[in-house]
Parts: C-alpha cells; structure tokens; sequence
C-alpha cells in the first residue's frame, strides 16, 4: 500500500513539474505576451492548453483560408504570433528571431524535437506595419 | 389571474417571441457581415484585371513599376543566384514590330488567366486560382517541380534558388518553391491597388474589377482598343494592353 502510494505522488509532482518546466521560461514568452500577461488578462481564451495542442491544426486552417479564399483576419494569423511572441533584444534593440535557440517556438519545438517548417518562408520577426507593445 | 397557460395563450406568446427574436437576429448578422469583408471568402462575382496602356507608359514608369513589386514583395536581391535563377515577377520587354520597326516597352509579369495553364499542370493543386481571378502559388504544398513554369507562356514564374530571410512581412517566400505576381492580393484583399500600379499614378494602368460595369477598368475596355498577349492561345488574360 506504501509503495503505491509513493507511486502515485510522484506521478503526481512529475505531471506538476512538467507543466511547470513550460511556465518557467517566462523570458522567452516575448514582449507583448508578456505584457499582457503582467496586465492578468488572457488573449487565448480557448485556453493556452489548446493552443499548445492544436495550434498547427489552427494555423493550418487558417493557412487555407488566407490564401485561397482572401480571409484576412487577425484570428490564428501566423503574423500576430510572431508580433506577441517575438522577444527585443536590450542591447541591440532588435528583435530576436522566434525561431532562435531559447526563443518562444524552440524553447518547446527543442524539447521535444519537432522540426518547425513555418519559417523558411515566413518572417521570424515583426514587420514594418507593427506597432511594438501597446 | 389562475397560473394555468391555456392554449391559445401558448401559441401567441411563443409565436411573439419567435417572431421578435428572428427580426433583431437577422438585422445583427446582417450588420456583422457587412462591416468586414476581408472576413468572407472571395467570390467569383469580382474577376481582377489590369489595363496597361503602352503608350502612355514611359521607360522610366516601367523600371518604376519593376521597383515598387521588389520594394513591396523583397525579390530581387538573391545574392547567390546567377542570371536566369534571379527572381523576376515582373520585367519590362521591348517587342519590336517587324513590319513597321516600331519598338514598344511593356511590364510584364503574371497575366492571371481565366484558364490558366500552370494550374492545368501542377501536380500537387499548389498553382491555384482564386475565385476572383488572381492566380497564386501556394507554396505550403508547393514541391517545387517548375513544371509551371514550363507551362506558363508568359515565363511570368521564377525559382527561389536559395535560404532566405527578413522577407516582407506579407510576402512569405522560400527557397525551393516558385512564385510569381500575386497581383499585390495582400493589399487588394485590403481595398487597395496593387504596388506597381500605386507607382505609375496615372490612367497608363488601370487596375480593377473587369465584371463591374461601373468601374473604370470596364469601362476604358469597353471604349479602347486592347490586346491579350498570345491571345491565340485562348487563356483569356486579365492583364490586357493597349497600344501593342
């Protein structure tokens, strides 16, 4: 009884941990994330656990729509992602590539070793048209 | 007053009820669907088409056009693509007239037929046309085989030869997959004329909706004398010329 009771509890904090290993890189959420974020509103309402599961099924539709039926809105765009999510640096003042080492998309894409094809057509930074953290 | 609901009571109520609702629900989905139109798929009421009239345009116009598609879409400057790898969606040609002598200098880029021949040949449905006439590579499933641009008389196709990056926010490109004019459709899903013909700022290119009898391009086409170019082929372009 002992014994499966060790079982359980560490199932339990290693599930916890999990998620918590995710949280801990606040630094790479990029700059307006984060600010919205400090602010204790939520942009993904659907719940950031769908977004983290589903959003290449997301972007894919969306991808279709965009392209061949001239749907243009803000919802699941590609380009609002890399505007919220992309990181500037202090020093240089230019924004870090999303795709970079440590950056939002590979911090996860990394660790568990998905390659992320989106950006070698895409811009990996936020464009002339964005208007930086409102 | 007894808390029993008799029948005919029932009836009236709901039917009020049903009726109020469908009135003030119908007018809210008519009011949404009408403030944003880039929410709703194009349709094939609208058909893109451009008038370029030769005459009109100087050299200076063309290397102008040519300017404002690089500065707008960020082709052009592959640095380790040699001659014909270079990207080109639109370049200016001279026809010469071998009767008369006469030179003329045109734009050229993709003329965005009704049936288009790069589209006929595309083994992976990534050459593709949209409801409203422009035609787009979609280079999600682009495998980059070129037998579009094999197919295409106009040579209006290039290649991405190399890795790119800092692209235009709107003009996603990549090595390995073709591209072509898109008709600016970023900013005509906007409500705005294509780069090229934003640069020349005259009637030497009239951009348009070729199925609206009210715009200028139907119009002008109505009035002038225009040309498709290889019209023998029968593609029905929707980018016409004047002047050749």
């Amino acid at each position: 009884m002992y014994r499966l009771l060790v079982i359980t509890l560490s199932l339990f904090a290693s599930i916890t941990f999990a998620h918590a290993d995710i949280d801990l890189h606040d630094s790479s959420l990029g700059d307006e994330a984060r600010a919205i974020k400090a602010e204790g509103k939520i942009f993904h309402t659907e719940g950031i656990s769908v977004i983290r599961k589903m959003h290449p099924e997301l972007l894919n539709h969306k991808r279709d729509k965009t392209l061949r039926q001239g749907v243009r809105t803000n919802k699941d765009s590609l380009k609002g992602c890399v505007n919220c999510h992309a990181n500037k640096d202090e020093k240089t003042n230019q924004y870090h590539s999303v795709n970079d080492k440590d950056q939002f998309c590979s911090d996860c894409h990394q660790k568990t070793s998905v390659s992320v094809d989106c950006f070698s057509c895409h811009r990996t930074t936020p464009g002339a048209s964005y208007k930086g953290v409102k | 007053m007894s808390n029993t609901l008799n029948r005919r009571d029932f009836i009236k109520t709901t039917t009020a009820t049903t009726a109020s609702v469908a009135t003030i629900a119908s007018g809210i989905t008519l009011t949404t669907f009408a403030a944003k139109a880039n929410e709703n798929p194009v349709t094939n009421e609208k058909r893109w088409g451009m008038l370029i009239d030769t005459n009109k345009l100087t050299e200076a116009n063309i290397d102008g056009m040519v300017n404002a598609c690089k500065n707008e879409h960020g082709w052009g400057s592959e640095a380790r693509s040699t001659g014909d790898q270079k990207s080109n969606w639109i370049r200016k040609l001279k026809v010469k007239d071998k009767a008369t002598g006469k030179v003329t200098s045109l734009p050229l880029m993709c003329q965005h037929c009704e049936e288009p021949p790069c589209v006929d040949v595309c083994p992976t449905n990534a050459s593709m046309k949209r409801e409203d006439g422009i035609v787009l590579v979609d280079r999600h499933l682009c495998i980059g085989c070129r037998y579009c641009m094999m197919a295409c008389p106009y040579e209006a196709r290039s290649f991405v030869h190399e890795d790119l990056t800092n692209q235009k926010e709107d003009m996603p490109r990549g090595k390995g997959t073709v591209e072509s004019c898109t008709l600016c459709v970023h900013k005509v899903d906007k409500g705005e004329t294509p780069a090229c013909v934003a640069s020349v700022n005259s009637d030497a290119v009239i951009f348009g909706d070729l199925y609206d009898p009210k715009s200028n391009i139907n119009q002008t086409l109505k009035k002038v004398q225009s040309a498709q170019i290889r019209a023998d082929l029968d593609l029905n372009t929707g980018v016409r010329y004047s002047g050749i």
